[in-house]
């Protein structure tokens, strides 16, 4: 099973788009794992998870948990500031596969 | 214009890269998230406590025995939140720096009572709890930042008492910790022995005089106000986390102004501060999120005619009304959106001002000093804000209008652009099927 995790500042603007990429995922029937923190938990989260994808409104925050992410192995993007104001599920949800899967 | 918003975007995102990665602002604001929920909790009890009309139903004991029996709830938590924040920060700043965090919260927590006075008139053997509130925040702040890097540093100079293989490593943790622990205290009894033979007598007194009042005061003031709440708007008008910015540096003193009034409104007193943690989270986010956009969401409602606002509307408009308007942000979208930039910075100034003068002339009760989640309702968080006062919300439905009234040109002209441009694209396609047709028909 596939875990990605999102985070923003408080993980409330990005729980929005959790919804939308979970009712997506369903729909193409792929069993993922999908959650939002606050940019306070973010680093723990990180360990649990395959892919870190970071709500643009938060995007200096990638320098710091790319470091993280490389010892874990696991790839980090920022959300395309269009699809986040679209909540845009599958377009972010497309994209976090085919990041996962580039790795 | 592109040119000049590139060079600003250069000049903001590396502060914000700064600032929100600084080791010290991160400890600060994850301090204050740890005191967050008991903060919260106290608030809650301090607006059941002053439920609205209570003191005319019940009889005058009666309400006293009730509020007095609700009374610990919040003097255990909101009045002595500094205790929690330095907690919050020494824990944090010492997980920073990958030791054992827990130790980085006690010794910061140590240092800090270390520093405090102890004693109250004649009584010796109490630590007053004014000094664990508001009145320590800045001290508070300080001695956590300066505990945890001593502890450190004492820690990195491996002064430790090294256990052999095969004693548990709870003891040889605990031994681990004795040598940094007992110097980084010991360096702050020194300090307050030092200032004890000073005219500022204690720490406490020396952090407030030079520090805490002369910040607070400026924080306080609508000019400063109005540079934060322009700060925060033009970071998000980079699609950048304007709070997460400019709130690392305003928390401090604006807790610490809201704990002040706290402090009077349950004394009974009269309300010292107009901007506090709570007018803004108040009156600047709880309206729709930053920008209070919940007045564009119904200005969509009324007035939107494309297709493109109208499905922002009602992506934003549910959201909206939790605060959360990143689908407004990022959908309107008001990111580097020169034709919204006039209402995204005046907007807000505006309601800043209304909001200000209406508290001052005393139309509005200053706000009381509780802290109401920053995704409460407009109108509801208006009223618990202001300690359970009408006026609150219908200051904010005041407010509302208000911006609705100023977005109104702007939010017409961009939605008229979408529509003549939808328009357009369904012309453009029904052209391109006709051409289709003709290509086939020949």
């Amino acid at each position: 099973m596939k875990k990605i995790l999102l985070a923003c500042s408080s993980g409330m603007s990005t729980s929005l788009l959790v919804s939308k990429m979970e009712e997506y995922a369903k729909s193409v029937g792929d069993e993922i794992k999908i959650w939002a923190v606050g940019q306070d938990q973010a680093q723990s989260e990180m360990e649990k998870a395959d892919i870190l994808l970071i709500g643009p409104q938060m995007r200096f925050m990638k320098k710091r948990l790319a470091k993280f992410a490389e010892d874990l192995k696991i790839p980090v993007d920022v959300i395309d500031p269009v699809a986040y104001g679209r909540v845009d599920g599958e377009g972010v949800y497309r994209k976090a596969i085919q990041l996962m899967e580039g790795k | 214009m592109n040119k000049f918003m590139d060079i600003l975007e250069n000049i903001l995102l590396p502060i914000a890269d700064k600032l929100n990665n600084n080791r010290y602002l991160t400890a600060l604001r994850d301090g204050f998230m740890v005191a967050l929920p008991l903060i919260i909790f106290g608030s809650i009890f301090v607006v059941i406590a002053n439920f609205p009309f209570l003191d005319r139903l019940i009889s005058e004991d009666a309400y006293k025995a009730y509020q007095d029996a609700l009374g610990p709830a919040s003097s255990a938590t909101l009045s002595i939140m500094g205790l929690f924040v330095i907690i919050g920060i020494g824990y944090k700043l010492t997980q920073y720096y990958k030791l054992e965090a827990i130790y980085g919260g006690v010794v910061a927590l140590a240092s800090f009572l270390i520093l405090t006075p102890q004693v109250l008139g004649e009584t010796t053997g109490v630590i007053p709890t004014f000094a664990l509130g508001a009145q320590g925040m800045f001290v508070g702040i300080i001695t956590a930042f300066v505990s945890a890097e001593l502890y450190r540093f004492f820690v990195q100079k491996n002064w430790i008492i090294k256990m052999p293989p095969g004693v548990p490593s709870a003891v040889s943790k605990s031994f681990s910790a004795l040598i940094p622990v007992t110097l980084t205290l010991t360096s702050f009894l020194i300090v307050r022995i030092l200032f004890s033979v000073t005219s500022f007598d204690t720490v406490q007194n020396f952090v407030y005089t030079i520090i805490q009042e002369p910040l607070t005061k400026l924080g306080s003031g609508l000019p400063a106000t109005i540079v934060a709440v322009l700060l925060i708007q033009l970071f998000w008008f980079f699609g950048l986390h304007g709070q997460i910015v400019v709130n690392s540096v305003f928390d401090p003193i604006w807790y610490t102004l809201n704990d002040q009034n706290l402090k009077a409104f349950q004394a009974g007193q009269e309300l010292p501060n107009i901007v506090t943690k709570q007018f803004i989270d108040s009156f600047l986010v709880g309206m729709g999120g930053t920008g209070m956009t919940l007045g564009v969401v119904l200005l969509i409602f009324l007035i939107g005619k494309s297709r493109q606002t109208k499905e922002l509307g009602k992506l934003g408009g549910p959201a909206g009304i939790f605060n959360v308007n990143e689908p407004m942000i990022f959908g309107l979208p008001i990111v580097m959106n020169p034709l919204v930039l006039i209402p995204w910075l005046l907007a807000p100034v505006v309601i800043t001002l209304i909001t200000y003068f209406s508290m001052a002339t005393g139309l509005v009760p200053k706000p009381a000093g509780v802290i109401v989640p920053w995704t409460t309702p407009i109108i509801i968080n208006g009223f618990l804000a202001t300690g359970n006062s009408w006026q609150g919300g219908a200051l904010q439905l005041v407010n509302l209008l208000v911006v609705m009234g100023i977005w109104w040109p702007f939010l017409k002209i961009l939605d008229k652009n979408y529509y003549e441009n939808e328009k357009g694209a369904v012309k453009t396609n029904i052209a391109t099927q006709d051409e289709t047709i003709n290509i086939s028909g020949k």
